[in-house]
């Protein structure tokens, strides 16, 4: 069986119209090899062949008439399990969830698919998105393709390793303080969280309404370009998304000789930052510069508060966003005596641990008195952090972070619940200012072996600079885009 | 500011989520040790600083005709319920013991 699932995008387009394979091969591959490594990985909650040979299928049909080929045209994708997509399960990974059948599509999915992809299935992620490991999922953890032993990141860990695997080309994850860009850093894929309205929400089950994003996984930052071209854009469904008319591609080949690009000194002395992740960072900042940027220091003086201010608002988003799991339209469904105790047995056993322990903390947190205390000083530090963001932004064109203090660790390795959440510390203040970022791998690290990531946030809306500082630098950047899982990897 | 069980036990009441007693003493040290993390959020000097609720600051209120669209045909609406009847979801008794049928 030919590697197909290996190719890139414009690979699969450019030997789709040579006619060297058809979109059924190229679906047939991608599930062969789900069938050979899923069962290590176990990346996927539901595939969706009936679907995706289908798909497969007009693809071919349309070639064989003559018919010009979107540039999405029989690439296979796979879409992380908070997205609804008619007649498949959106489960949340959740008990809650674990029947509930989608009757409608969500926006981004629905894009990608009327751009020809053909969808593979549904990925494994941290319950309701709470989490930075996919160890919470209802349904087992995901494996990282890198190390079968370690973590993939989360929340989107399924996603991240679908295609880190090669068994999807692509694949849509969801982001609301890291969920995108964590998992891509550990798995070694690119991985962009876009500015919050760009790209619809519209069927993507909520967890935080004003920090959740929907981004691609890929393993170049030209495929995840072709991917955002295709999902972003305004959607009568979601008053959030915003009109923008971007190609995304048009200037990865621009070079970034005279951008000006923006380290922040201060947060490379945090605790907890590896040497290795550090001693990356710092070479890839060699290399923005020898492409002929200019690097200049910027100050984001109050992004280390962006923690606890998103630990307060994520979970009063949550708690308010997850009241709607009543039992009584969709969801898990216990009996009870009466109305009130068949609320209270059906959440107490639909939901998993860390569902409740964000659902109760949003609940206090919104209690009279405690929100004085808690919720509008953190919408104030937002205040602060966007600030400190546009600020810098007046001085540069792209701002450059490690993505994770460290490499993925293995399961069980970080168990308190306050020491996971310092793993999203670099990518957190970007949801709560609204920014886009992207992960983007950049080396295996010195000690560890492990995929790093550089992380490159853009000012509000101008997802095209962190699109064209990646292209760039990705041509200096030698590491394998496939996890080496089959060759005598580590497992 | 810390958590006793019997607030924890009251915040579960209003979330909705029954906790047996075990899974309430763990919880209340996870809810302890998470505000502990949050004090930060109560020091800051924010005297004077308007609180921000959204990303986006520009939005405004999106107008519309009022015009019947296209919606879910009852039996898909109903078809992920475990209890419906007669086309309806069904409830237990609100009031009382009445249990589910």
């Amino acid at each position: 069986m030919n590697e197909y699932s290996q190719l890139g995008v414009r690979q699969i387009h450019e030997g789709l119209r040579a006619g060297n394979f058809s979109a059924r091969e190229l679906a047939a591959s991608a599930f062969d090899a789900i069938d050979r490594l899923d069962s290590q990985v176990h990346a996927f909650l539901e595939l969706t062949p009936e679907l995706a040979y289908e798909q497969a299928d007009a693809v071919d049909a349309a070639i064989a008439a003559g018919e010009p080929l979107g540039i999405l045209a029989g690439v296979p994708i796979a879409f992380k399990d908070n997205m609804n997509l008619e007649g498949t399960h959106t489960t949340c990974a959740s008990r809650m969830l674990e029947t509930y059948v989608s009757p409608f599509t969500a926006t981004c999915v629905a894009k990608a698919l009327d751009a020809g992809s053909i969808c593979l299935g549904k990925t494994n992620m941290d319950e309701f998105a709470f989490g930075s490991s996919t160890e919470t999922s209802f349904f087992g953890k995901t494996h990282n393709p890198w190390d079968l032993d370690r973590v993939p990141g989360g929340s989107s860990g399924g996603s991240a390793a679908a295609v880190a695997a090669g068994m999807a080309t692509l694949s849509l994850g969801s982001d609301t303080g890291g969920s995108i860009r964590q998992p891509g850093s550990f798995t070694g894929t690119v991985a962009l969280k876009p500015s919050y309205g760009v790209v619809s929400r519209y069927g993507v089950v909520a967890f935080g309404s004003s920090l959740d994003q929907v981004g691609p996984f890929a393993r170049s930052v030209e495929d995840a370009a072709f991917a955002l071209n295709a999902i972003s854009g305004r959607d009568p469904l979601d008053c959030t998304s915003q009109p923008r008319d971007i190609d995304y591609t048009a200037n990865l080949d621009a070079g970034i000789n005279g951008m000006r690009i923006g380290v922040v000194p201060s947060l490379l002395e945090l605790d907890g930052l590896t040497n290795e992740v550090k001693h990356a960072f710092e070479q890839s900042v060699a290399k923005l510069e020898g492409l002929g940027a200019e690097i200049v220091e910027v100050e984001l003086p109050n992004a280390a508060a962006a923690i606890s201010a998103y630990y307060v608002l994520g979970p009063c988003e949550a708690f308010s966003n997850l009241s709607r799991f009543d039992s009584v339209r969709y969801g898990h469904h216990a009996h009870g005596k009466n109305l009130e105790q068949r609320y209270e047995d059906s959440r107490a056993q639909g939901f998993g641990p860390e569902a409740k322990r964000r659902i109760m903390l949003g609940a206090w947190l919104l209690a009279s008195g405690v929100y004085d205390e808690y919720y509008i000083p953190a919408q104030k530090v937002r205040t602060l952090i966007t600030a400190d963001y546009t600020k810098a932004f007046e001085k540069v064109d792209a701002i450059v972070l490690p993505t994770s203090p460290r490499t993925a660790f293995k399961f069980g390795e970080v168990s308190d619940p306050a020491s996971m959440y310092l793993s999203d510390i670099y990518t957190i203040s970007i949801n709560i200012a609204g920014n886009g970022g992207m992960n983007l791998p950049v080396a295996l690290g010195e000690d560890s072996g492990l995929p790093i990531g550089l992380q490159i946030v853009g000012p509000q809306f101008k997802d095209e600079n962190i699109l064209r500082v990646g292209a760039a630098l990705e041509t200096l950047i030698d590491i394998p885009r496939v996890a080496p899982l089959e060759k005598g990897g580590r497992s | 500011m810390t958590l006793t069980e019997k607030d924890v036990r009251d915040i579960a009441e209003y979330a909705r989520i029954g906790l047996t007693d075990e899974e309430l003493s763990t919880m209340t040290v996870d809810l302890n040790n998470i505000i502990e993390t949050l004090r930060p959020i109560t020091e800051y000097e924010l005297e004077g600083v308007e609180p921000t609720f959204h990303p986006i600051g520009s939005l405004s209120n999106v107008m519309r005709e009022d015009e019947v669209g296209e919606s879910f045909e009852r039996e898909v609406a109903l078809s992920n319920s475990d209890s419906t009847s007669e086309g309806c979801f069904e409830i237990p008794s609100i009031l009382g013991e009445g249990g589910d049928r």
